[in-house]
């Protein structure tokens, strides 16, 4: 019921109207690249979340050769880029029995987790790793952030569905079966985060060498505290012990970060980016609390920390499954409410309209990103970025043809440009298979998982 | 008698037991023969379950269940009773038996298309194994996980200890607090974390001694001859750590401090920068992040020390960290004491700052948390401005706050001839002549419709929509917030009501749409129990203000039946007939304060705890301050469980 982001956002903007400025950016190449221009770009992976899923005769296309050249109202915005969009029909969702009566409880959670939680402790969070952390596992030690957690509203949702932990109502990314990532609403926050900007007398806010070791003397006290804890303690003093450690290596990560760049102003290194890359973008918070722009800065922080090579991973949950609304579409009525339109019309409208809205904010940040010119190609080329949904019809709960757009080329490994109309698999395939094309070994597939979905890759 | 809402999963104990207990119990330290005598009674009642379990729950899901429910896959639903058969009071099975009983009482299971379908009494007896269930519980007070502070307590802990502003921790996320907290930590968090110490150590501390600041002054002192650093550096980490960690640090503990002092001398920092990066050390430490034990203590089930149940109390009623008589007494080992506590608890209940309780406890009990940044219909109620949203939060809290401090029965939350206005909230009321300036007051009441929580403002705007009123949601929250019943949630599929402008409706009252739910037998059975209750504060408009006719203009009808054939026409008689159900409000206040305090969900041998606080509630005359105090002084508030280590794994 609460609509905070409005007041929350006016707060966080107040008086920031300005751009923000990068430290040392320019200079940045790619963290493991040993030498020469040659080097390959990474590939990055993104998703991006709206709740209570979609008008299905306005989303998907009405055949294959149709979707370039005459696609569903839905996908207006992408028009431009379709070439590097795919879409495919046919991706079921994780099916919720025993937890029937907890529809959106589960929408964000099961999304990259492609699981259910554990019946048995319901009430605590108790799913598997996300998608995302997985693949920050593998790549986030390349980079200053391991991975980036975005959110528009406040996670704090409390409504009981089956006795389900309220978290599983607003988190997508769970970092191990029972630790929940919180995602990131401020983004004055998110661009002090990714660039660790200096304060006013010149030290930096934090994470200095010096912390860095003040936090192993601090671990090595806490492993005394360890040991006269119970087990249950224990588990919990460890997810303090990852969290302390995983500082410490963001620290080493910035301090290479910045030796590499001065090295580079000397003229010593090499590990350069091409000439021809694009600059990183700019960012500039706006003074207003529309929606859209809102979103569309979270979408440039994305960018920018794609694009500096800040993080390789991102979530954005554009909105979470509770009271929300759209006042800037002109109507009060609550995102949910009208998705049980049971096919009234002027309730199918509106949802339409959220729908457009959200893959508008999607189009936003993937268009910028196909306009950035990387390597031998575009930004984008070099990522594979995911919107979708949990539900396919939010009025009737359905889960069978879950609505997903991939945008980018995950560095050539994704077939694009192209609609599958009857693509057969489920969202744990999907999953494994994105990982797949980003380069990330698996010892054992997402979820529900039980193959690849190679229909949409390029070597089929 | 009081009346129960039969709910298809309402899950209850008896009244009887209650009744029963009563008898037992003497007086509210439950201590010796007394003791004996309950324990007794707790055996007996656990062998009767039991002997239930096998001679009516077994046959019965032989007869009627295990065809589908099995071990044998698939099995259906994901549901297998094989597992109950060997220990049917286990917590794991705790929901299983709610959502069965809902089911065979709803004549959901076994599924029409079965043969065997069981009699009206053998449902009943399936159904009452849920009152007995709990017997087979083991005496348990549950764990006490070593708890994160939430970001509230965070930001309280830090301006008492230090002095800033409690918005310093605002770049935190924002997070759920009591039951259902999360109690996690990510790195996103422990950067923040460190962020904060440095913005803290940047406000209260200068970088030399010349000008120290009043921080410096009481807890640093000036700066050593070199030959003493190392020893004042430690007085300073004995004292400050004692208060961050909320009990006295151990040796080891220090020693660690000690060695990030060093650390700053060894990388040539001055003392005052070597003792900052020391305290720095502190305000990450988990010892002062989290709530944690002194000592190590065998496996078992222990009482609190009082540091932790310092802690415990502290952040319940104040949202911060014990104040110094709080741990003077923790220090010397008395708080546990009985009337030492009583009187603590009383103390901090006295203190303003006891409001936190209710911006943590009240208004999430409510579901009022919201109603600040809720967004209404800026044509259709232009008052419903941020000043008039937050003086609707305010008036609430007021009430709850009134009924603390000066300790009344509960049932004022529900009946009171006051409440508390400013000039902006009095126009709600027609009172805007009377009350004027914008200081909210206790102000009389003479309308009898108004007073209490169903006629305040803040909670008809809160389960209302933008544009209009909600008797269904009105309904949920009465039988919720107020009663504790579990309305289950409404199955897929269903549409909401049309706007009340439209052309197939235009004609019908908001009421007579409503009703078209009881036509309809799959809504019929909860609606017919939800509804009336919501109807009964028609006469409330979605920001509560009183209306005799609807949006149509046709006169409102307020009048309706609960189950069990009590009648209404008005506000007035709903409220009087819920007043009247003192046992089933009272148990839910004490359900909800006990699984927020103890931060997780009540189940297994916590509804038997609940049942021995009715009885203290009850005699106590159902006053506030005891209510709470019953809360705290209970079995799983003031105990913890260690689990066994396990080698297996």
């Amino acid at each position: 019921m609460s609509n905070g982001i409005l007041m929350d956002r006016r707060t966080c903007l107040k008086g920031l109207g300005a751009s923000l400025a990068l430290p040392l950016l320019d200079t940045m190449g790619w963290a493991e690249a040993v030498s020469g221009k040659a080097s390959k770009p990474p590939v990055r992976l993104g998703f991006m979340y709206m709740p209570h899923g979609v008008i299905m005769d306005q989303f998907w296309p009405k055949d294959a050769e149709s979707f370039l050249k005459s696609p569903p109202p839905a996908l207006d915005s992408l028009r431009p880029i379709l070439e590097q969009c795919l879409l495919m029909k046919g991706i079921s969702g994780v099916p919720i029995s025993p937890y029937n009566g907890a529809p959106h409880a589960l929408e964000l959670s099961t999304w990259l987790t492609a699981t259910l939680p554990d019946p048995a402790k319901r009430s605590e969070v108790n799913i598997s790793i996300s998608a995302d952390q997985i693949a920050a596992n593998h790549v986030g030690a390349f980079t200053t952030l391991p991975s980036l957690e975005l959110a528009t509203m406040p996670q704090t949702w409390k409504e009981n569905q089956e006795g389900l932990n309220e978290a599983y109502y607003s988190h997508c990314s769970f970092r191990s079966p029972t630790q929940v990532v919180p995602a990131e609403i401020n983004p004055r926050n998110v661009f002090n985060r990714l660039f660790n900007t200096k304060k006013k007398d010149g030290k930096t806010a934090g994470l200095s060498s010096l912390d860095r070791s003040m936090l192993d003397i601090v671990l090595g006290g806490a492993k005394d505290l360890r040991k006269k804890l119970s087990p249950t303690d224990k588990r919990k003093l460890d997810e303090y012990l990852d969290s302390v450690r995983s500082v410490e290596r963001r620290i080493a990560a910035i301090e290479y970060r910045q030796k590499e760049a001065a090295l580079e102003k000397a003229g010593v290194s090499s590990s350069k980016r091409n000439d021809s890359d694009s600059p990183p973008i700019e960012i500039k918070i706006p003074e207003g609390d529309k929606r859209s722009e809102y979103m569309q800065v979270m979408c440039d922080l994305n960018i920018l920390a794609f694009q500096t090579d800040t993080t390789r991973v991102s979530t954005y949950i554009g909105s979470t499954p509770n009271g929300v609304s759209y006042p800037e579409l002109g109507f009060s009525n609550q995102h949910h409410s009208q998705t049980h339109h049971n096919g009234n019309k002027e309730k199918v409208d509106k949802v339409a309209k959220i729908t457009a809205f959200n893959i508008e904010q999607f189009a936003y940040m993937v268009k910028k990103m196909h306009n950035l010119k990387e390597g031998d190609g575009t930004l984008l080329d070099n990522c594979i970025m995911m919107w979708g949904s949990g539900l396919e019809d939010g009025n009737k709960h359905t889960r069978k043809n879950l609505p997903f757009i991939i945008a980018g080329k995950g560095g050539g490994s994704l077939n694009t440009g192209r609609f599958l109309p009857d693509v057969k698999g489920n969202q744990g395939d999907l999953l494994t298979t994105l990982l797949a094309c980003m380069g990330v070994p698996l010892d054992r597939p997402v979820g529900i998982a039980t193959k690849q979905i190679k229909e949409i890759t390029k070597s089929v | 008698m009081t009346l129960r809402v039969n709910f298809p999963n309402v899950c209850r104990q008896s009244i009887t037991t209650v009744i029963f207990i009563c008898g037992v119990i003497g007086s509210w330290a439950i201590t010796g023969a007394n003791e004996k005598k309950i324990e007794a009674e707790f055996a007996q009642q656990k062998a009767d379950a039991e002997k239930y379990f096998q001679k009516k729950v077994v046959p019965f899901l032989k007869t009627y269940c295990l065809r589908c429910h099995q071990n044998r896959r698939p099995t259906r639903a994901g549901v297998n009773f094989n597992p109950t058969f060997k220990a049917p009071g286990h917590a794991a099975f705790s929901e299983l038996w709610k959502k069965a009983v809902a089911r065979v009482d709803a004549h959901d299971m076994p599924p029409d298309s079965s043969k065997k379908q069981p009699t009206a009494e053998e449902r009943k007896i399936f159904s009452s194994w849920l009152g007995k269930v709990k017997y087979l519980s083991k005496k348990d007070p549950g764990e006490f996980v070593i708890r994160r502070l939430t970001k509230t307590e965070y930001g309280n802990t830090l301006q008492d200890l230090f002095g800033v502003e409690s918005s310093i921790v605002d770049s935190l996320p924002d997070e759920v607090s009591g039951e259902g907290f999360l109690n996690s930590l990510s790195p996103l968090q422990m950067e923040q974390y460190l962020a904060i110490a440095e913005k803290v150590l940047d406000k209260v501390l200068s970088s030399t001694d010349s000008k120290p600041t009043p921080f410096q002054k009481k807890w640093v002192g000036e700066s050593p001859p070199e030959a003493d650093a190392r020893k004042a550096a430690q007085t300073i980490a004995k004292s400050l750590a004692h208060q961050a960690y909320r009990r006295p640090p151990t040796e080891k503990e220090l020693e660690v401090l000690l060695q990030v002092f060093d650390l700053g001398r060894q990388k040539k920092l001055n003392y005052l920068a070597s003792v900052r990066l020391m305290l720095k050390a502190i305000l990450v430490s988990p010892q002062f992040l989290f709530i944690t034990p002194a000592e190590e203590a065998e496996a078992g089930i222990v009482p609190l020390d009082d540091h932790q149940l310092a802690s415990r109390l502290s952040y319940l009623l104040w949202g911060s960290m014990p104040d110094e008589e709080l741990m003077k007494l923790a220090d010397r080992g008395k708080l546990h004491e009985a009337e030492t506590l009583k009187a603590q608890v009383k103390r901090l209940l006295m203190h303003p700052r006891s409001r936190a309780l209710f911006d943590g406890f009240g208004a999430q009990w409510l579901g009022i948390g919201d109603l600040e940044n809720k967004v209404f219909d800026s044509k259709k109620f232009p008052q419903m401005t941020r000043e008039m949203r937050s003086a609707m939060v305010d008036e609430v809290r007021l009430l709850f706050e009134n009924v603390v401090r000066e300790n009344r029965n509960v049932m004022d939350l529900i009946e009171s001839d006051y409440t508390f206005l400013n000039q902006t909230l009095a126009s709600i009321y027609d009172l805007e002549d009377e009350v004027k300036g914008p200081q909210m007051r206790k102000v009389k009441l003479t309308d009898t419709n108004r007073g209490g929580l169903l006629g305040l403002p803040g909670i008809l705007a809160a389960t209302s929509f933008p544009n209009r009123t909600s008797p269904v949601i009105r309904g949920v929250w009465v039988l919720e917030r107020v009663l504790g019943d579990n309305v289950p949630s409404a199955p897929p599929d269903v549409p909401e009501l049309e706007p009340q402008s439209e052309k197939s409706t235009e004609a019908l009252t908001l009421r007579e749409r409503t009703e078209r739910h009881t036509s309809d037998p799959v809504c019929a059975n909860c609606h017919r129990i939800l509804d009336p209750i919501g109807f009964g504060l028609e006469n409330f408009d979605a920001i509560g203000r009183w209306r005799d006719k609807d949006d149509n203009g046709k006169a409102i009808d307020a009048t309706g039946e609960l189950p069990g054939g009590k009648r209404f026409s008005n506000p007035r008689d709903l409220k009087s007939i819920i007043a009247g159900r003192v046992d089933a409000f009272s148990r839910n206040i004490v359900e909800r304060l006990l699984a927020y305090a103890l931060c997780r969900k009540l189940e297994g041998y916590d509804e038997i705890v609940v049942d021995r606080l009715m009885v203290e509630v009850a005699r106590n005359e159902y006053r506030m301050q005891e209510l709470i105090l019953s809360v705290v002084t209970s079995y799983p508030f003031t105990h913890r469980r260690i689990p066994k280590e396990r080698n297996s794994k």
